[in-house]
């Protein structure tokens, strides 16, 4: 894994304001996602892949949408092993951004 | 211009609303969950007036609990909500649930994630097609308004043509052309119709002493006595020239014509109008002539009309102040 490559992304000027909290929810999702598998909570894990699919690339972040779609489906086929390798795919990726407003 | 936001994710909500936002859109408000949506646009309740008056809906197809095709579905079912304009915003692979969506009464749809340019287009048609929608609702309205107006001044223009000016009876366009239909309608039953021509004895007298004013008095009130005694339905009558008046009696025989004349004719005495220069008496008479058929094709209708006429002058010839009936002929 080459942790140290930076990702650009460009997000849209309007949403400037919204940004830090949405990506400060996305590192929540990590720990709540984390926290769900050990309740065997599979339906709040499930919303939260859906909900990260449906919003991540409208602010810019397809990664994220894709993350997103991974753990929807994960989450349904109770696969604790994919739910926790997605987690880990976004809490890397969100250490990897730098973003441009445009 | 209120904008309907309703997605159970509050990342969702947010990035929508400052796009429109963004774009000039002022009035959103947003919505966790269809009941939420649904308490903003105040369905089913007796309250729509001090709810915003939504132009648009963008609605999120999967929630929990309420999915968004079942809300559509519950707005659209809504008569006073069913006009505003719902765009579904559903996710990639959702794609299926589409006909669904259309089905429950959806506009359009968006597919998340939302590109800010194509949310911002949607919106937009939708938005000038629902102003079209209510600008012709309008026009419409204002048509259907001015269409009850037209057949009011229709009906009042009928009812004006049909009357004669001065004593309110049927005018003579009124009685020929109900005179006809009644002549139809009488051979069609084979049932007898009646006609009663009545005049104002020595009138051009009446009217060079009494005035022309006093003349049209006179009128006036001889015709509301006709008028009354002309009252089943299908009685018709009607000024008939200067003095002259006539009655048109449906089904009826000739001894019912002649008691119908005698009644206006004892009327109008009863009236007691002074009638100086009269010499058939000191007071306002009439002189009347009745006559009767059973309308075939052998006979013609102005035969009906000469009949009660010739019977009105032998009642004049005779001293005037009289009914007299037809002979048989």
């Amino acid at each position: 894994m080459g942790n140290e490559e930076r990702i650009a992304v460009k997000v849209d000027a309007d949403l400037k304001e919204l940004i830090p909290g949405f990506l400060q929810t996305r590192h929540d999702d990590v720990a709540a996602i984390a926290a769900a598998l050990e309740k065997g909570d599979w339906n709040a894990v499930y919303i939260m892949g859906h909900s990260m699919k449906g919003s991540g690339g409208g602010y810019g972040f397809d990664e994220i949408s894709e993350i997103g779609a991974v753990i929807e489906t994960a989450a349904k086929a109770k696969d604790a092993a994919a739910v926790k390798s997605g987690a880990v795919r976004l809490s890397d990726y969100l250490g990897r951004i730098d973003i441009t407003y445009v | 211009m209120g904008i309907l936001i309703v997605d159970d994710s509050k990342d969702s909500r947010d990035l929508l609303k400052t796009f429109l936002k963004g774009a000039g859109y002022k009035d959103i408000t947003t919505a966790a969950s269809a009941q939420e949506a649904f308490e903003a646009l105040g369905v089913n309740g007796a309250d729509h007036r001090h709810k915003i008056p939504f132009k648009v809906i963008l609605m999120d197809g999967v929630m929990p609990e309420m999915n968004g095709i079942e809300a559509c579905r519950v707005i659209k079912a809504d008569a006073h909500l069913a006009d505003i304009p719902v765009i579904m915003v559903t996710a990639m692979g959702e794609q299926e649930s589409l006909n669904e969506a259309f089905e429950a009464g959806a506009t359009d749809y968006i597919t998340k994630p939302v590109k800010k340019i194509e949310l911002l287009a949607r919106v937009r048609s939708v938005l000038r097609l629902h102003q079209e929608m209510e600008r012709r609702k309008v026009r419409e309205k204002e048509l259907i308004e001015t269409l009850k107006q037209l057949s009011e001044a229709n009906r009042v223009l009928t009812l004006l043509s049909a009357q004669d000016g001065l004593t309110g009876l049927a005018n003579r366009r009124h009685f020929d052309e109900n005179f006809s239909a009644e002549w139809r309608r009488a051979m069609r039953d084979r049932q007898p119709l009646s006609v009663v021509m009545a005049d104002i004895d020595h009138f051009k007298l009446y009217n060079d002493h009494y005035g022309h004013q006093g003349g049209d008095t006179c009128l006036r009130q001889v015709a509301a006595v006709i008028g009354q005694v002309a009252r089943r339905p299908g009685d018709i009558a009607a000024r008939y020239g200067g003095e002259e008046f006539v009655l048109i009696l449906p089904d009826t025989p000739l001894e019912g014509g002649m008691r119908i004349a005698e009644e206006a004719a004892a009327a109008v005495r009863a009236l007691r109008l002074p009638h100086e220069k009269s010499s058939a008496a000191p007071y306002v008479t009439l002189s009347m002539g009745v006559a009767c058929m059973v309308p075939d094709r052998s006979k013609e209708m102005k035969e009906l009309i000469e009949r009660a006429d010739r019977a009105l002058y032998a009642a004049k010839r005779q001293g005037r102040n009289r009914v007299k009936a037809a002979a048989e002929e």
